[in-house]
């Protein structure tokens, strides 16, 4: 099996006009949501982070930039492989260089593994980054 | 926008002033305090109203007067406010404003959201811990704006023993009574109580929906007891299958719970969940040690820096 990311010259991709919100749980359905309205319309700026609600439950977030060099896919998957073995191919539908991260009443930090996983870029640069002779 | 400069002197100037409030924070009123009340020893009440329903705000409600001036009270008719019609509360309300040099009151409009949020917070903040520390914070506003307090009357959560103890705590310098229906047996909790009462009402009237969620006013979601018929009607009529309600519902009564589980998407929480099933470690058992088995698999494992960062190599998706 391989997986194939596409985005051609002729792709749409956009970069993302509405904000990218990165929730601590799991809606389970595939819809239009009325996030502006129910949710951006309550987020508030606190000293180091920003505040929500979502089903009354609080909510504390922090804006998370995508590193310089890299650049944030949304991508999509129009058909579903029935097997394991099947070829998999995602599009490229938009692309982001923000967002922002919440967690279920605590402040997003280190200790957040999507946080954390960032710390890979640097180090991948470190290790995979060809050696100069000066 | 903020109702920071509005004086409330009657209850149009009461419906300006909660218009301009933010719906989805606390806001604390102080009226002007009357000389009177720094030149003689006070009696101050504290009750609140709409701690029951699944929506609206809760408000708590303070009210203050010279006890050298306790006919006062008996001039206004106070009584228990849930034992007065609407009109005759409003009309009480209006009164207490008239006599404005006479006496003082104030309020805080605990927001359903503050409630919900303490109520489903990690370290769960109970409404009786936000009852009792509404009441705490008008009592210190009172005292720092200047009222000369001898004698302080409350309307209990939970037992008036364990609660007046806890006060006398924190303000051993004044009397304090700590009792149930203290609002139908002392007329400034009373004052205190209508206050709160009409505050409440008077902010379901106003409510703004920033969920633009139509022409929904008062009459269309009721008194938000659990058992009203145009409360139920509502939270059927304008459940979000995604978010839920508009943050006018308090998400953490059972009743408004339960709705949503019938109507709503159900949403899975990532550490909510974690936290419920903390499993035992896997123990070994001593035979395991014992037994000839196969080397275990000399699968690729990759290092503990990725799989913390759930990070995994795309090839092996």
């Amino acid at each position: 099996m391989s997986i194939r990311i596409q985005s051609g010259k002729r792709s749409t991709a956009t970069n993302l006009q509405t904000k990218l919100q990165s929730v601590p749980f799991k809606i389970h359905a595939d819809c239009d949501a009325k996030v502006k309205k129910y949710f951006e319309t309550y987020v508030k700026e606190k000293e180091n982070h920003l505040t929500a609600s979502f089903r009354g439950y609080p909510l504390k977030g922090k804006v998370i930039d995508v590193p310089d060099g890299y650049k944030g896919l949304v991508l999509h998957e129009s058909m579903k492989p029935m097997t394991e073995k099947e070829d998999r191919n995602f599009y490229v539908i938009h692309t982001f260089d923000k967002l922002t991260m919440w967690n279920w009443d605590k402040v997003p930090s280190k200790n957040d593994a999507m946080i954390q996983a960032l710390d890979w870029i640097d180090i991948a640069e470190a290790l995979h980054s060809p050696i100069v002779d000066e | 926008m903020s109702g920071k400069d509005i004086e409330i002197k009657c209850l149009s100037s009461l419906n300006e002033y909660l218009s301009a409030c933010d719906n989805s924070v606390n806001a604390v009123y102080l009226s002007q305090i009357p000389q009177v009340c720094k030149d003689h020893p006070c009696v101050l009440g504290i009750d609140e109203a709409g701690r029951g329903p699944v929506l609206g705000p809760m408000v708590y409600g303070t009210a203050f007067c010279p006890i050298n001036n306790l006919q006062l009270l008996e001039t206004l008719q106070c009584d228990d406010s849930k034992a007065l019609t609407e009109e005759k509360r409003d009309d009480i309300f209006g009164k207490i404003g008239d006599n404005r040099n006479n006496m003082g009151w104030g309020i805080e409009v605990i927001s359903p959201n503050f409630i919900c949020n303490n109520m489903l917070s990690r370290s769960k903040y109970s409404l009786n811990q936000v009852s009792m520390d509404s009441a705490i914070g008008l009592i210190r506003a009172a005292k720092e704006g200047g009222v000369n307090i001898a004698h302080i009357y409350v309307d209990t959560v939970g037992k008036p023993e364990k609660y007046q103890s806890y006060l006398l705590s924190l303000f051993p310098e004044y009397k304090i009574t700590v009792a149930k229906k203290a609002d139908s047996t002392y007329p400034i909790v009373s004052a205190a109580s209508i206050c709160a009462k009409v505050s409440r009402d008077h902010a379901l009237q106003v409510w703004k929906f920033p969920e633009e969620i139509g022409n929904v006013l008062h009459k269309d979601f009721g008194s938000g007891y659990p058992g009203d018929p145009v409360t139920k009607k509502f939270l059927v009529d304008h459940c979000d299958t995604v978010f839920g309600y508009p943050q006018l519902v308090r998400f953490s009564w059972s009743t408004a719970g339960n709705a949503l589980e019938n109507t709503a998407y159900h949403v899975e929480w990532e550490d909510i969940e974690d936290e419920d099933q903390k499993k035992p470690e896997n123990n070994t058992s001593i035979t395991s040690f014992f037994k000839f088995t196969k080397q275990s698999s000399t699968e690729k494992k990759q290092h503990e820096f990725f799989n913390r960062r759930c990070l995994k190599s795309t090839t092996e998706l």
